[in-house]
This record gives C-alpha cells, structure tokens and sequence, in this order.
C-alpha cells in the first residue's frame, strides 16, 4: 500500500451529481451557531433542537459536484496574485489562495448544497414557526458543512490514489478571495445544471445551504490538517481509513 | 353571488395561436403520428473542440461560427432532423456576464447572437431549426431574487430574436423550476406562432431541484399549451425511462426525451461517460415502446448515439409512430397541480375545495389581508390541509384593498407552505390573469358565468394559461330556478369553452346552491341540475358551494353534510365547503366508501375504528410533569402567567391569561402588568447571556398566544394597536431570520409589523412606509456588500418620509456603520429592536 513519489494516471474522479447522504448531524454545532454557551436548555428546547435536526436530515437532498483543473505555469510576477488554473476560465485571486496553492499541481475545485427543499422548508417556517426557522436554520448550516467533510474526503481519497497530499479547503468569501469568482467557479463545476446551485446578483448561491471550495493537490504533505484521525473532522467519510492508510503518510 | 365583469382592453397576449408549422412532417410530428430526431449534447463537443470551463460558449456562434457549424453538420450526417441552436445561455444576463468574463468591450445583442447562431444550423444543413433557450441562470423569487417578469422580459427578447433570425421551433430545456419554465413558454406563445417543445431536468428521486414530478410537468406544460414536452438531460437513458414513461401517461402532447450518456467522471483530465452508443440506444428502444416520439441526446450524446437512434426509427419507419393514445372525453380524468402536487379525480371520485381563505363575513382575515400581514391566512391554510382539503379556494375580494396585487402576495405566500393547488377566486379578469399568470401550476379560475361579457373575459384566460375552469349556472337574467334552465346555460358556458378549445374534463359546471329556508323547492333543483348537466353535458365537472343550502336554519351541519351527500348521488364532483366541518368531512369519507373510491374502505376504517360518536378527537399531548409541577406551584394566573412566558411555553400561557380576563381583568391591564413585563424579564435574561436565542424567542412565542387570548376577547373597537413598524432585509440580501426575529419579538410587544420582505428594492418599502405613515422603518443587512443598499433605502426615506425614524442591524452592522448609513439607531439584537420601538413609539 505505500504509495510512490510519482503520481499516478489512474486516480479518478466522479464529477456528476453526487449524493452525498450525512445520517447525522453535530449537535454541539447547531448549538454553536444558535450562541449556545452553556445555558440550561429546558426539555422543551432540546427536544426542539433534535426535531428540527431530524428534519433537516428529511428534507435535506444532499449533492455534490467536484472537478479537478491543472495549475496554470504563466508568468505572474507583476500582477495581483491569481491561480489561473488550466481548461477553465476561473483564476483565484488575491493572496490568500496563492499562499495556499504554493507548490500545488493540481486543484480540486467543488460545490456542495443541501438542495432547494431546504430553503423551502425554511420559507415554510418563517411562516409559521419563527423559533423552528431559526433552528432549523442553525442545523442546517451544521449540515451543509458535513457535507462539504464528505466531499472533501472523497478529494483527500482521490489525491491519495495518485500517491499525493491535500491541503486544506478554502472557500470563496473568505480572506481576500472574493465572490466575484462564484460565477467561473460554479461554471467550472457545471454547478447550476448538475446540482441546480444559481447566484443572486451579488453571488450568494441560492439555495442558500450550499458551499464552494477549492482544495490543493501537492507532492509533499501540507501543514494545517489534522494531526490525527482522532482530530479529523473528515474521519466519518474517509475511505482511506477503511483500507488502513492515512492521507498524512 | 352575482358576478360583474369589467370589460378591459382586448388583450392581445390572449390572442389564440395560429401555429406556423414548417412543413407536413413536422405537423405530423406534432399530432403525434411521426418520429422526429433532434440532436445530441452541444456542450460535450465544443469542451472536446478545446472550449474552456467559464468561457460563455455562446459567443462562439460569432467568434468561431465555422466550429459550431462543424458540429451540427456532423449530427445532421448522423442522422439529426432538427439541429439545436448554440444558444443555451444566450440572454442577455448570461451574455453580459460571458462577455465581462471574457473582458470584452461591447457585449453581442441577443439578436446578433441568435443571427449567427440560426445561420450555423442552417449552413450545417438542418432540416429544422430549433432555437434553444435555457434556464436564465437566476432562481425566481420567492426562493431567488428574480421576478417572474424579469424573467419572462429575457425570453421574450430570445423568442423574438430566434422567430426574426428564420428558427423553426423553440426547444425551452433544461428547466428545473416549473415557474421559469411557464415564464418561457409563455413567452415564446406571447412573442411567436412557431411551435414550443420543452423539457426539463429530474434528479435520481424523479424530481426536478425545485420538486416538480414527471406527471406535475406533463399535466401543467400540456395545459399550459405547449406542442411537444419531455425530459432532457438528468440521468442516463435507463433512469430516464420511468420518468419518460411517467409523463406518457398524463401528457396529452407527443413526449421528447434527451437522456445523457450515463455519468461522467474525468480521466487523465478528460470528461468520460459511462454509457456507449449501442447500450444507450437499447434504452432509448424501450422508451418508444412506451410512447416517446420525439428523440434526441443531452451530456456526452455524439454523432454516434444518434446515428443509432436513426436506425431505431427507420426499423420502425413502417409501422409509423403509435399517437400518443387518446382517451375518450368522458373518461380523462380531472386534474390540478401545483409546482409540487397533482390533484386527479378519475369521474366518479369526489374532491374537498377548502372556502375559508376568503375575507366575507371574517373580520380578522379582513384587517389581516388590509395591513398585508398574512400568518393568519397561512394558518388558515395549514388547517384545511390537515383537514384534508384538496384544494384551497383564494380569495381577497374586498372594495378597500388593490385585489390584483393582494391576490398575487396571498398566491404566494399559500405556496411557502402548502403543496395543495389553488383555486383562484375572484370576479375581476385583470385579478385574475395577475394571479395565474405567475402561479407556477395548473389551477382552477373561480369564476366565468353565463353572462356574454363574463365568458368573453375570463375564458381567454383559462385557456391560455391553462387553467381549469368553474362556470356559474347564471346569466343577464340572473340565477334560472329550474333544473333546466341552469342546464341551458351550463350549455352555453361548455359551448363556449368548447369553441376556446379548453378540455372537457377542465370545466367544472357550479349549479349554484340556494337556501331551502326561504324557498324549499332549490334543494330538488340543484340536484336535478347536477344530474342534468352530468348527463347532457358529457365530460364535464360539477362542484358546488354546499353550506348556502342550511342559511337561515338552526344545526346547520346536519342540513350540509346530508345535502352534500345526495349531491355526491346526483354527480357532484368537488364540493367548496369548510373542510374543519367534522360532519362534512365525515360525509366525504363515507361516500368514498359507497364510490368504490376508498378501497376495502381502508381510509374509512383507519380513521374511523374505535371511534363513537361520543369519543372526542385525540387529546393533545400534556406537558412534561416536571414542568406541569413548575407551573402549579405558581400560585396565583398571574405567577402563573409570567412563568409560562420565561419556560417558552404557550398553553398555559393562554388559559391563564383566559382566567384573568374572567376574572375581570382589564385587557390594556393584562397586557402592560403581565405580558409585557414578563417579556422584559425575558430580555433582560437574554442580555445578561442567561438565556440564548432560541430561549429568547420561544418566550416570545408563547406571550403571543397570551396576545392571541386577548385579542381574541377584546371588542373589535378596543383593539388599539400601539403603533406601527415597517421592516425588511434590504435590496440584494435575501437572509431572512434576522429580519423574522424582529417581527416576532415586535408583533408580541403589541406593535403593527408590516413585513415589506427580502430583497426590497427602496422605493417599494418607502412606498409602504408613506402609504402607512409609519413612524419607524427596521432595516436588516446581513453581507457587507449589501450595506449602501441600506444607506440607498435610508436617503430615500429621508426624502419622502422624513417623518419616519430609522433602526438597522444585521451581522456586518456595528454602530459605527449605522451611522455612516445615515440610520438613528443600531439595534445590537431583537431585544433592543424592541427597546427601540417603545422609545419611538411609546
């Protein structure tokens, strides 16, 4: 199973529509998001809270999309820092993903969303049930972030199979990468058409549980990830595990 | 119950089409009686010519017109009849973002795009050309920020550039919102007499994104008059199938379908399907089996696949595509839809139409429709539903509100939270058309009558936006009081449905119920009219507004559910009737089981084992002991009260506030000594971090059914609210919760919220402001980018409303911002919204 210093040509990567079913939801994030800290939760409540988690599950039709694109070797010294990535048109821009691509090969771009019947069952709720919106809400950003674990690991399973190593995912909107680059971005993963994700006229993606990132295949392992699998946040949809090799060796 | 009809401007949208066919075989194709082959995917062949992920491959239709000619050549040497314009994406948002994209000066017209794009397909030789129109790119409200109008004014353009640049037919494809799709083809009948074939795209669970079933789409979009429609894209052929099968079976137009070429996966860098042309093509064989005349590919589909789909018709070029079968008129059964949801009744099964969404006689549902605050209605709504009606009937009908626009919120608002297709109620076409128009389903118009001027106004409407329609037995002459009578008008409202080409089996004949209490004869007359017009007027509906029957009589459930069953006898089909009536629903279920509808009586027994008629309906479920405990030993209401509210627990909040208000308590008393205190507590524990927001807000919740309480016991003259707010997330932002949690601590303090929504461009919620004189405006923001929409909104209300004081907040908001925006106050949190409210307003 030891995996050489050569990439390999066989790893391959599913790039449709791609279910991605999570059975659970963490609870400590939902509460998270809601300002929990620590306040005596009534039985009421906490019954609430797992109801209102047991429906996202339901209503919840978790897709993915993911795409890898070559990095693009061009003369880049003068200009703002960008990525330009090979057969697309997007270029991540701004410091923040050039520091992270350094040395990167390779790019991993995906879109994750809990689909429309989310974003309806929380116009049904503002509705009728303010409290269960919000809560909903909270558990669903909860879960839309699961997702995205689950994703990223089918990324660190893809980059293991070519014998190479990730970096961590960084999604536009955050640090100076801008979401002006939402539109090239779910165009490279053919996004509106394969998981329905659309952009309001600022690019927030509509349905609005939904995340875009980017992960960094390299040669040699990269800082920042998980010491451990104890510490993973991945370890629930890791495949690597399973075959009994880690993506930090 | 009579019925005036203004007489508007003829409407040229409603004219009736005269379709512009290019030449026999192509009508025969559209009877259903020919196969037709399209071609295969564009996108796949442009990325294997070098196009880049991104790149708007559109303009290349300009830029490298000799490439997409190539490629459409090579279908046509496969084999392709129709050949698929390179214009997916071709309106002018998506152009205008390629062309940005692509940093060019001057973006391309739709025109010169659809010119060169049409001229492609031609020089490749196509038999025919289909425009192609693709999704817009933006969800429509209420889920995006797209108005149906913005997107129709973008299809619009593209039916008239593709109809001008010499295309054939329009293929609208891909779609996934039924909404959008109705905006296109709308478009295309409104802009063009070419005929429009459309399809949209289903996932694994056979739902479109939006939640739109195959049989959703096929009875909607053949209503709705489209020539061809189907499925493309989505899976491949084999998951397809069922889903092409699926839509044969409630389609009354030939079934198109473009399946992918299985799942694509990369390779080395490369995009690879996993279905080849052969298997792909043995697929497809079992789809023409099923009905499907109309051919084509999606994703990954190349000359290959459909060089094999040649050959499967010419194998069956002798015996001729089988039309799509046709099923005598008596025996089609009834159908309605919403974006999610088919209502069929085959003839003899009976439908519930819920009436109580309608304004006349119900006072709370009046001021509740005038200041636009609609929970009351969606509760009304939730309460049909699990009642099990079936449909829900829409009304807002009242001389003091603009029924147009009120009409269209209510519409809307009903699809947040229930699935069950409505029946637009109204007396005024221009109310009418405004709701239907943008109702993304099939529904029912209530109502045309026998009048001239009636059925010249409204009938247009259910015609062309697909619509079934209820026909009252009146005339100029009024209501005929002989079973014969009505049927001679009901003769002439189906005669002239007839002439519309509106189906049969889509005119629901109202026979229209008189009360036996000042005459005793209308009982016998209404069902005999039913029954005559069931058997003269065969494939037609009946429904009927039941409860008028009993007016004027005491115990008048009994008289309803008795009445309604001999009806149900005499042919009634749906029954408007208030569906919270045990007695009437009591009477739908039995006579389900004397139909034959209810199988073995299964419905009946399940819900009716056990039960006698001195058994109460199931309890609602008790409150936990522990907090049961907590509460009683609170001794007096009023401790009671105030610990019901901090628990976030409604019940006992209500019962007693109840007992104080028998105890002689003053409304205006309860409210200031008890609820509103007990919230501040509530607030004061939120600040200090002792409760958290979910605590915050379920106490809030549960105030308001103490507000309910009183409100509900208060005279309608001593309901004084104590001032108004008006609040919305500002233009460009479509996060709500903020905004919502707002609304719900204010509503519960006792102020008028008028909730303007999300996305808000400024001047319709300075509009609501001035139109109201309110005082204080409520401004949420949650991205900075959305923030000088804030400032905008803000200057404008200065101008035109320098009464008002404003308040912001939201996630990026500090109170720095907020002055910068030029607002008066920062509110941190609800709980300081509401602070802010008690300052201003008192």
């Amino acid at each position: 199973m030891r995996r050489g210093r050569h990439w390999r040509s066989a790893a391959t990567l599913r790039i449709d529509r791609t279910l991605l079913p999570i059975d659970a939801i963490p609870r400590k994030e939902v509460l998270r998001y809601l300002g929990y800290r620590g306040q005596a939760l009534s039985a009421e409540l906490d019954a609430r809270v797992d109801g209102m988690m047991a429906r996202v599950l339901e209503v919840a039709r978790p897709l993915a999309a993911l795409r890898s694109y070559p990095v693009a070797r061009e003369a880049c010294c003068d200009a703002p820092p960008a990525v330009a990535l090979e057969g697309t048109t997007l270029r991540l821009t701004g410091d923040d993903a050039a520091r992270h691509l350094t040395g990167a090969r390779e790019v991993v771009l995906f879109a994750v969303t809990l689909g429309a019947g989310v974003d309806l069952e929380l116009r049904r709720l503002a509705l009728v049930d303010a409290v269960g919106q919000v809560v909903f809400d909270a558990a669903a950003s909860a879960a839309v972030e699961r997702v995205a674990d689950a994703a990223e690991a089918l990324v660190r399973s893809y980059a293991a199979d070519k014998g190479a190593f990730c970096g961590w995912r960084f999604s536009p909107g955050y640090g100076d990468l801008p979401l002006e680059v939402q539109p090239a971005f779910l165009q490279s993963l053919d996004a509106t058409r394969r998981l329905g994700i659309t952009l309001t006229p600022g690019n927030l993606m509509v349905p609005t549980k939904s995340v875009t990132a980017f992960v960094g295949i390299h040669d040699t392992v990269q800082e920042g990830l998980a010491s451990s699998c104890e510490l993973c946040s991945l370890a629930d949809f890791c495949a690597l595990r399973a075959r009994g090799v880690t993506c930090r060796v | 119950m009579a019925t005036s009809v203004t007489i508007h401007a003829p409407n040229d949208r409603l004219r009736p089409r005269r379709l512009r066919v290019a030449d026999e075989h192509l009508q025969a194709v559209l009877d259903g009686k020919e196969y037709l082959l399209f071609d295969g995917g564009m996108g796949t062949m442009l990325q294997d010519a070098g196009l880049k992920a991104g790149a708007c491959p559109e303009l290349l239709c300009l830029t490298d017109p000799h490439t997409v000619t190539g490629i459409h050549a090579a279908y046509v040497a496969a084999g392709s009849e129709v050949v698929t314009t390179n214009t997916f994406g071709a309106n002018a948002r998506k152009l205008a973002e390629g062309a940005r994209a692509e940093g060019l000066v001057r973006v391309p017209s739709v025109a010169q795009v659809f010119a060169a794009a049409v001229a492609c397909a031609k020089d490749a030789g196509a038999r025919y050309v289909a425009a192609d129109i693709g999704p817009t790119g933006a969800l429509l409200r209420p889920l995006g920020t797209m108005s149906f109008d913005e997107a129709y004014d973008l299809f619009a353009e593209q039916v008239r550039a593709a109809d001008a640049a010499g295309a054939d037919l329009f293929v609208i494809e891909t779609m996934a919102d039924l909404l959008e799709a109705k905006a296109a083809v709308l478009a295309a009948k409104e802009n063009s007499d070419l005929p429009v074939f459309c399809t949209m795209t289903f996932g694994e669970d056979g739902r479109t994104f939006l939640g739109t079933t195959p049989e959703v789409a096929a009875v909607t979009l053949s209503a709705l008059g489209v020539d061809v429609l189907g499925v493309n894209c989505s899976l491949g052929p084999a998951d397809v199938a069922p889903l092409a099968r699926r839509m044969c079976a409630w389609s009354t137009k030939p079934v198109l379908v473009q399946a992918n070429a299985g799942l694509p996966r990369m390779e080395d860098g490369r995009t690879v399907y996993d279905i080849g042309p052969t298997q792909y093509c043995d697929a497809v064989g079992d789809m023409l089996d099923a009905g499907v005349t109309v051919l084509g590919g999606c994703c990954g589909t190349t000359p290959a696949y459909i060089a094999g789909e040649k050959a499967l018709i010419e194998a069956r070029a002798g015996s001729g595509a089988e039309a799509t079968e046709r099923v005598a008129d008596g025996s089609r059964p009834f159908t309605v839809t919403s974006a999610q949801q088919l209502l069929s009744l085959a003839p003899g099964e009976v439908g519930v139409i819920g009436e109580r969404i309608n304004p006349t006689g119900k006072k709370r549902l009046k001021e509740a429709l005038r200041i636009g605050n609609y929970d009351y209605v969606m509760g009304e709504a939730i309460n049909q539903e699990q009642a099990g009606a079936q449909v829900l009937d829409v009304n807002a009908g009242l001389p003091e509100i603009d029924e147009p626009a009120t009409l269209v919120r209510l519409v809307e608002g009903l699809q947040g939270i229930t699935s069950l297709p409505l029946q637009i109620d109204s007396a005024d076409p221009v109310a009418i058309e405004a709701a239907v128009r943008a109702y993304p389903g099939k529904p029912i118009i209530n109502s045309t009558n026998g009048k001239q001027e009636a059925l010249d106004a409204v009938l247009p409407l259910a015609r062309h936006y697909g619509c079934a329609i209820v026909g009252l037995a009146l005339d100029e002459d009024g209501i005929p009081g002989t079973a014969q009578g009505r049927l001679e008008v009901a003769r002439r409202i189906v005669d002239a449905c007839d002439q519309q080409g509106i189906p049969r089996e889509d005119v629901l004949i109202d026979c229209l119920t008189m009360a036996v209490s000042t005459n005793q004869q209308a009982a016998r007359a209404i069902l005999d009219a039913v029954r005559l017009v069931k058997r003269e007027l065969p494939g037609v509906r009946t429904v009927l507004g039941v409860s008028n029957i009993s007016f004027g009589l005491p115990y008048r459930e009994l008289l309803n559910a008795t009445f309604l069953t001999a009806a149900f006898e005499a042919g009634l089909d749906l029954a408007i009737m208030n569906p919270l009536s045990q007695r009437f629903m009591d009477a739908v279920a039995a006579w389900r089981v004397f139909n034959g509808e209810d199988l073995r009586a299964q419905a009946y027994i399940a819900a009716n084992a056990g039960r006698t008629d001195a058994s109460a309906k199931a309890e609602k479920p008790s409150a936990s002991s522990e907090q049961q405990e907590a509460t009683a030993v609170a001794s007096t209401p009023h401790e009671r009260v105030r610990a019901a509210v901090l628990q976030g627990r409604g019940e006992p909040v209500a019962t007693g506030v109840a007992e104080l208000l028998s105890a002689g308590l003053e409304p205006l008393a309860l409210v200031n000594d008890v609820l509103i205190p007990a919230l501040d507590e509530v607030g004061a524990l939120f600040e200090k971090g002792t409760f958290f927001l979910p605590q915050l807000m379920a106490s809030a919740e549960a105030a308001k059914a103490g507000f309910d309480a009183v409100r509900d016991a208060t005279a309608a003259s001593d309901a004084q609210p104590k001032g108004a707010v008006a609040i919305c997330t500002v233009k460009g932002d479509i996060h709500d919760i903020g905004k919502n949690i707002v609304k719900m601590l204010l509503e519960n303090y006792g102020y008028e919220v008028h909730d303007v929504g999300r996305d808000v461009e400024p001047q319709a919620f300075v509009d609501e402001v001035v139109r109201h004189h309110i005082r204080l405006a409520g401004l949420s923001a949650l991205m900075t980018t959305t923030v000088p929409a804030m400032a905008d909104t803000i200057a404008l209300l200065r101008e035109q409303a320098p009464w008002c004081k404003v308040m912001v907040g939201g996630a990026v908001l500090n109170p720095e911002y907020a002055a910068m925006v030029g607002a008066d106050y920062y509110a941190r949190d609800a709980s300081e919204a509401a602070r802010i409210a008690a300052e201003v307003l008192g």
